[in-house]
């Protein structure tokens, strides 16, 4: 028990739990004497009342900040005294379960968390789609497919945030030569946000769920289950880990950058981090402002969004899309940023157009907080609003479309090798380039009346965001491996996982394509047999699970290959980026030995051209 | 010394005067609006504060002093990487108002709730004063007069504790409407309930800068970081509330 | 240059494959209205544009994978070409211009299905959880399938009770959601004879799914001999009449919820109600006399049945007659 709970994560729980019963078991006093209906008589509200289940959610996930001891340095602080700059963690795999300052430790606690949130959302979707995979209803009462979709897609979204905060973490320090973040003690405070924030999303499971979709429109979840409730708390907190990662991660890069680097020699990844950070520090305060206005709602019957009370339901989607459009950005600019960082490496050549690279994803990011409404075309909100709209959010395929054909242009005339992780970073182009394509049709109003709502926008963003992160967050597990462990990761397995998942992956969305141009909508439980679904389906339901057996593959496979993996501690892709001038692992303090940046990042093929030069 | 003398009277003096303007454009928009109301002039007078307010007390100034090749180990380059955070924290949070601010226009277009005006008016003023006595405060630890600072701090939370009670205990029992009675309830407590949770964290933040400073953590010349970063957040504060204040008691016309 | 030429070569064939091979395999249900002619029309622009993008993309990719592939045994590294501005702009520019215009087309065709006839018949659709009411002023009538006429524009004036739906029938295109608080309109000329099916696509609940209504295109006489079908099963009495509120129970939904069988359902069955003493969630008992049941069907969340939850009834809009009609017909189920 001892060694359980000194254990940081483990801490953390126990406090969460206590703080929960503390919070809901306050405010059941509170309402106790103040003569309100204290304990919920109906079983929809599981014993405590909803504003006392808000209370507690709200109060553990404190809790567990506060048992992690993350906040600790901070409280040294308000005392007025100066905590260590550093402190030591513990050998071994024990450090990745307690706070630690260091960024390499918590880039993969960050990937490790967002792999088991991709795993548990994963396992949600193999679920609901075997309930697809025939018409009627199988197993699954329609509440409670509606729930397991909606935390798929939420689970998977956080996943995403948390990968690349993780991936980011990891390589945005070592790349700009830096020793760690700017704000340690911050980083470390934002990514032990994450597992309070992940048990309040799963928390709603046994709560009644919610099922409204990640979307969560009032009206309906103003009508759902207590479970909402932990489902807007959840997102607010993991919201809260996303806004302070990005403000420290820009701080960082504007700061912390070795002699001689200079806007347009950062690592390519490095321009990704600073756009998907841009967004992610402004716009998730309104999906954390509107989801708080529908708990206001729901607790105080604050008529934001009630029609009755002269409210607004357009309102909602406004400030929820405002943040959720350019959302989808912060998905795929650090993977893009990925892709654009190795094609070099492996095609030999130097980036082709890297000041358009570096300028497409600032454009993104910016173009990208013009176009939320293209959500709404059917809404009903405006209609003036529908065509600017449109032009704005086809503007995006410009930047975006320089990034393909300067991919395309830095693989011309390479000397191209294909291991494992070259092999996601194709993929990935090619999965991107479908869900990009069907964005345009998305994107036209006239087409979209049709589109909306079905399985082909199902379709259309698996694809961009597999494309634009599973791939090449895979790519980037197999290339900085051996990075963190010194050992590098099994060839022939990595090559099986991805043969196997990409085809499977293609045949998932072409299909999902396919049956929601043809009428399918999205969210539902059950279709008619008479549309003649239930074979596509079928097959959609044998990839999803062709996927997930890749991704087991790719899990065994990290795990003998840390184990036991072969030994890489060099140079192993011949890059020329300053984190692979050191020896892997990484030693804690990063460098030793300071370094100065004298060249171009990327010039692959030009003789005696050094990037970096260590001082002596 | 002379420099340094200099320096600090300047401080003062433009704190004062500005502090004086806002003072003479607050009472400006509320003539303007009890007078003939117009929406575009009293947005343009809060914008007009606000930027007045950013201009000096935000220390914008300063960011673009950092210097790229410091030392980054010394005292002055790590403060001013703090500032740069604290000025992206800002930058975030101002989307939450902002978003707040779509909802009131959103909901009650050019009508407004019926409030209590002169309270109003009071409970804006002990704001404005108080950024006043904040950047005193500030001005006075910068040149470790640590009696005055800690006087002046010590009446800026006293003003914003008032503050707090003329909205939360005050306005929110007066008001004619409930949080549950329609948009003009929900935006009311919204915007009030957000903006006084700022305030009462920027209390509690200026309560240990308080309690350090009576312990003489700042009391050397240079470390002064917490201080600073409590002005600067409880002059955002302020500039929130003067941007809303018009947009919840003075713009618009009451609604029938 | 030779790489080029054989790039060209297949960059069309890619084309050409993807784009017949999409027509062979038919992306789109039937097209059975006037405004989905236009958004076809765009569909198939759009659908070239993409075959063309894609092959654009995947045959350089490709081939590079395989003429510039590192053989065995190779070392060294690929030409050192950093860039070039010129085609940077390029394939800047012209994306642009292929973007305008695709907006172009796109705001004309939105244009296209927003054209109003102001002869248009007009229907009032109200939708609620989870179901759809059709009401035809024109005739006076209310029923839940929703006759069209063929060739004729009909403007749909809808609205919703509790949380939003939307309006699509996918033969038809056009899609819009159904709002509580405001209504919103859409416009759809039918012009293939024929039974569809309408479907709910904003997700509204648990059966979601199954909000569905039968959709009828026929012709301009059969629509008149179904509304006067449709009439002539409503008795006409004065006074309260059960078999009138049969229909109208029938009519609004009702029973989608409500067993007269005593059944299991999503509300509590009518059988045996009337007169009957009823279990309230907040514990309390009470009469199920005609004043209690005129509110509950007036204000479902004055008082909510123990066991069933609130938020769950939608409100209606029903004439004084109707409500009375309804009670005589709840009156008559007895055990
Ligand atoms: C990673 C995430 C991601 C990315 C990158 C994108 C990218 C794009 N998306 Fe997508 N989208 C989502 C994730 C994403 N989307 C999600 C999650 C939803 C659904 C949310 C929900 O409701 O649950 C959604 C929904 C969605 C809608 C709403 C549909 C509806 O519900 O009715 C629309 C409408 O316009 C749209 C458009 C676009 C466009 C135009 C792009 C563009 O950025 C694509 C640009 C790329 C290209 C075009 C390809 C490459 C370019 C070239 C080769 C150059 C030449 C091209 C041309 C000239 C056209 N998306
Ligand atoms: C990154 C984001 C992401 C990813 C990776 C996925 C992955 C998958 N998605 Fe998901 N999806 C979304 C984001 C994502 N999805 C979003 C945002 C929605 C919208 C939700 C909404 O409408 O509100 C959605 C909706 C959605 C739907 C529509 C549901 C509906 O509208 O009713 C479907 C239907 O088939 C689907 C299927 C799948 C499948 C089969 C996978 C597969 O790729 C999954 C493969 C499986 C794994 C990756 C896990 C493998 C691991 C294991 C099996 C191990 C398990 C072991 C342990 C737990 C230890 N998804
Ligand atoms: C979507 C489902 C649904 C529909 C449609 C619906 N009801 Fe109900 N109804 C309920 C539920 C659930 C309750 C119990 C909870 C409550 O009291 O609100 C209920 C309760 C009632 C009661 C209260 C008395 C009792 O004990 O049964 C009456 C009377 C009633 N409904 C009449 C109607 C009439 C008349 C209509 C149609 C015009 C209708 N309902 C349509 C779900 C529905
Ligand atoms: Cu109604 Cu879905
Ligand atoms: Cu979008």
């Amino acid at each position: 028990m001892k060694k359980f709970i000194n254990i940081g994560l483990n801490r953390g729980m126990v406090y969460q739990l206590i703080g929960t019963l503390i919070g809901a078991g306050f405010v059941t006093g509170i309402r106790a004497l103040m003569g309100l209906p204290y304990w919920a008589v109906d079983d929809a509200n599981f014993g405590f009342t909803e504003p006392a289940w808000v209370a507690g959610g709200l109060l553990g996930a404190i809790f567990f900040m506060w048992g992690t001891r993350v906040m600790d340095g901070w409280f040294l602080w308000a005392k007025g005294e100066e905590p260590a700059e550093h402190h030591a963690d513990p050998p071994g795999w024990q450090k990745y379960f307690e706070p630690s300052l260091d960024h390499k430790v918590i880039g993969v606690q960050y990937t490790i968390t967002s792999l088991i949130l991709l795993s548990t959302g994963g396992l949600f979707a193999l679920i609901f789609r075997t309930e697809l995979s025939a018409s009627n209803i199988q197993f699954l009462d329609p509440q409670l497919y509606n729930t397991l979709m909606s935390l798929h897609g939420i689970l998977m979204i956080v996943s995403i945030l948390l990968g690349i905060a993780g991936v980011m973490n990891y390589l945005v320090p070592l790349m700009i030569g830096a020793a760690d973040m700017t704000f340690p003690r911050l980083n470390a405070f934002s990514f032990w946000l994450a597992p309070p924030a992940a048990i309040l999303l799963l928390g709603s499971l046994a709560l009644g769920g919610f099922d409204t979709g990640w979307t969560g429109y009032p009206p309906l979840s103003a009508r759902a289950p207590v479970g909402m409730q932990m489902f807007f708390l959840g997102v607010f907190v993991a919201g809260w880990s996303s806004i302070l990662g990005a403000l420290n991660l820009i701080a960082t890069v504007l700061r912390l950058r070795v002699k001689g680097m200079t806007a347009f020699r950062l690592p390519i990844f490095v321009w990704a981090a600073l756009a998907t950070s841009i967004i992610s520090l402004t716009a998730t305060q309104l999906i954390g402002l509107s989801f708080q206005m529908v708990m206001l709602q729901r607790l105080f019957g604050m008529g934001f969004f009630d029609a009755t009370q002269g409210g607004n339901p357009i309102l909602f989607q406004h400030l929820f899309w405002f943040y959720s459009h350019p959302a989808v950005y912060v998905f795929v600019l650090p993977g893009l940023g990925i892709i654009s960082e190795l094609l070099p490496v492996f095609a030999r050549k130097p980036l082709f157009g890297y000041k358009w690279i570096a300028m497409s994803s600032l454009g993104i990011a910016l173009v990208g907080f013009l176009v939320w409404a293209h959500h709404m075309f059917t809404s009903g909100m405006n209609e003036y609003l529908r065509v600017p709209f449109m032009y704005s959010t086809l503007l995006v395929a410009v930047p975006t479309g320089v990034k393909f054909f300067s991919w395309v242009a830095t693989l011309w005339k390479g000397k191209i090798e294909t291991p494992t992780p070259m092999l996601f970073i194709l993929g990935g182009i090619v999965v991107f380039l479908l869900g990009g394509l069907t964005g345009p049709p998305n994107a036209t109003v006239s087409t979209d009346l049709h589109l909306h709502d079905t399985y082909f926008i199902v379709g259309h963003f698996h694809d961009t965001m597999f494309g634009g992160y599973i791939f090449p967050f895979f790519a980037a597990i197999y290339y900085w491996f051996p990075k963190v462990t010194g050992r590098r990761m099994n060839e022939k397995l990595g090559k099986l996982h991805f043969w196997m998942m990409t085809p499977s992956f293609l045949v998932l969305t072409l299909g999902m394509m396919q049956v929601g141009l043809l009428g399918m909508r999205r969210r539902i439980a059950d279709y008619d047999a008479a549309l003649n679904f239930d074979l596509t389906n079928l097959i959609l339901t044998v990839a999803a699970y062709l996927i997930a057996t890749a991704v087991l593959i790719f899990f065994y496979n990290m795990y003998i290959s840390a184990k036991k993996g072969e030994e890489a501690t060099g140079n192993l892709w011949r890059s020329r980026s300053p984190e692979w001038q050191t020896p892997s692992p990484i030693p804690a303090h990063n460098y030793d030995k300071p370094f100065e940046v004298i060249g171009e990042p990327y010039d692959y093929g030009l003789a005696d051209s050094p990037y970096v030069k260590f001082d002596e | 010394m002379t420099e340094k003398h200099t320096d600090k009277k300047n401080a003062f003096q433009l704190g004062f005067s500005i502090f004086i303007l806002l003072a003479f454009f607050t009472a400006a928009e509320f003539f303007v609006a009890i007078s003939f109301a117009s929406t575009f002039l009293l947005t343009m007078l809060a914008l007009t504060k606000a930027s007045l307010v950013l201009y000096y007390y935000m220390h914008i100034t300063k960011l673009a002093k950092a210097e790229a090749n410091e030392d980054r180990e010394s005292y002055a380059y790590k403060t001013g990487t703090n500032r740069l955070g604290l000025w992206l924290f800002i930058l975030s949070d101002s989307f939450v108002f902002g978003g707040l601010l779509v909802t009131r226009f959103s909901l009650l277009g050019t009508t407004r709730p019926e409030l209590e005006q002169t309270l109003g008016l009071i409970v804006t003023a002990m704001l404005l004063i108080s950024s006043y006595f904040m950047n005193r405060a500030e001005t006075a630890i910068k040149h470790g007069d640590r009696k005055n600072f800690l006087v002046s701090l010590a009446i800026t939370i006293i003003l914003g504790i008032t503050f707090l009670v003329g909205v939360v205990g005050i306005e929110w029992q007066i008001a004619p409407f409930g949080p549950g009675d329609g948009p003009e309830g929900a935006v009311f407590y919204a915007l009030t309930g957000f903006h006084a949770f700022h305030v009462l964290t920027g209390v509690i933040f200026l309560l240990f800068v308080f309690r350090n400073g009576l312990r003489g953590v700042f009391d050397k010349d240079e470390k002064h970081w917490p201080v600073e970063a409590a002005a600067v957040y409880w002059h955002f504060i302020d500039v929130v509330w003067i941007i809303f204040y018009p947009a919840l008691y003075l713009i618009g016309t009451l609604h029938g | 240059m030779r790489h080029f030429i054989i790039l060209a070569v297949l960059i069309l064939a890619l084309t050409a494959l993807v784009y017949f091979g999409l027509d062979t395999i038919g992306l789109l249900p039937v097209s059975a209205s006037l405004q989905a002619v236009t958004i076809d029309w765009l569909f198939d622009i759009e659908i070239m544009a993409i075959s063309f993008l894609f092959a654009l993309i995947i045959v350089p990719l490709v081939y590079s994978l395989i003429v510039f592939r590192r053989k065995p045994g190779e070392t060294g590294d690929g030409e050192y070409i950093e860039g070039h501005t010129k085609l940077e702009i390029t394939w800047t520019l012209i994306p642009l211009l292929v973007v305008l215009g695709l907006a172009y087309l796109g705001a004309w065709s939105l244009g296209d299905t927003l054209r109003a006839d102001p002869e248009a018949m007009e229907i009032k659709i109200s939708a609620f959880q989870w179901g759809w009411k059709f009401k035809y002023p024109d005739y006076g009538i209310t029923t839940t399938e929703l006759y069209l006429p063929i060739d004729q524009q009909v403007k749909l004036v809808m609205e919703s009770s509790d949380v939003i739906h939307s309006f699509w029938v996918p033969e038809f295109r056009v899609k819009q959601d159904i709002i509580p608080g405001q209504t919103t309109e859409l416009r759809i000329t039918p012009t293939i004879l024929g039974d569809y099916k309408l479907r709910c696509a904003e997700l509204c609940g648990t059966e979601h799914a199954y909000m569905l209504a039968d959709v009828v295109v026929v012709s301009e006489e059969d629509l008149l001999a179904w509304v006067d079908a449709q009439k002539a099963l409503i008795p006409d009495t004065v006074g309260p009449d059960p078999e009138r509120g049969e229909i109208v129970v029938e009519q609004n939904g009702c029973i989608a919820c409500h067993s007269v069988d005593g059944s299991e359902g999503r509300g509590p069955t009518w059988l045996g109600l009337f007169g009957a003493e009823v279990d309230l969630a907040d514990g309390t008992v009470t009469l199920a006399d005609e004043a209690f049941l005129i509110e509950s069907i007036l204000d479902p969340n004055a008082t909510i049945v123990a066991g069933y939850p609130a938020n769950a009834m939608p409100q209606f809009s029903l004439t004084e007659e109707e409500i009375a009609d309804i009670l005589a017909f709840i009156e008559t189920l007895q055990e």
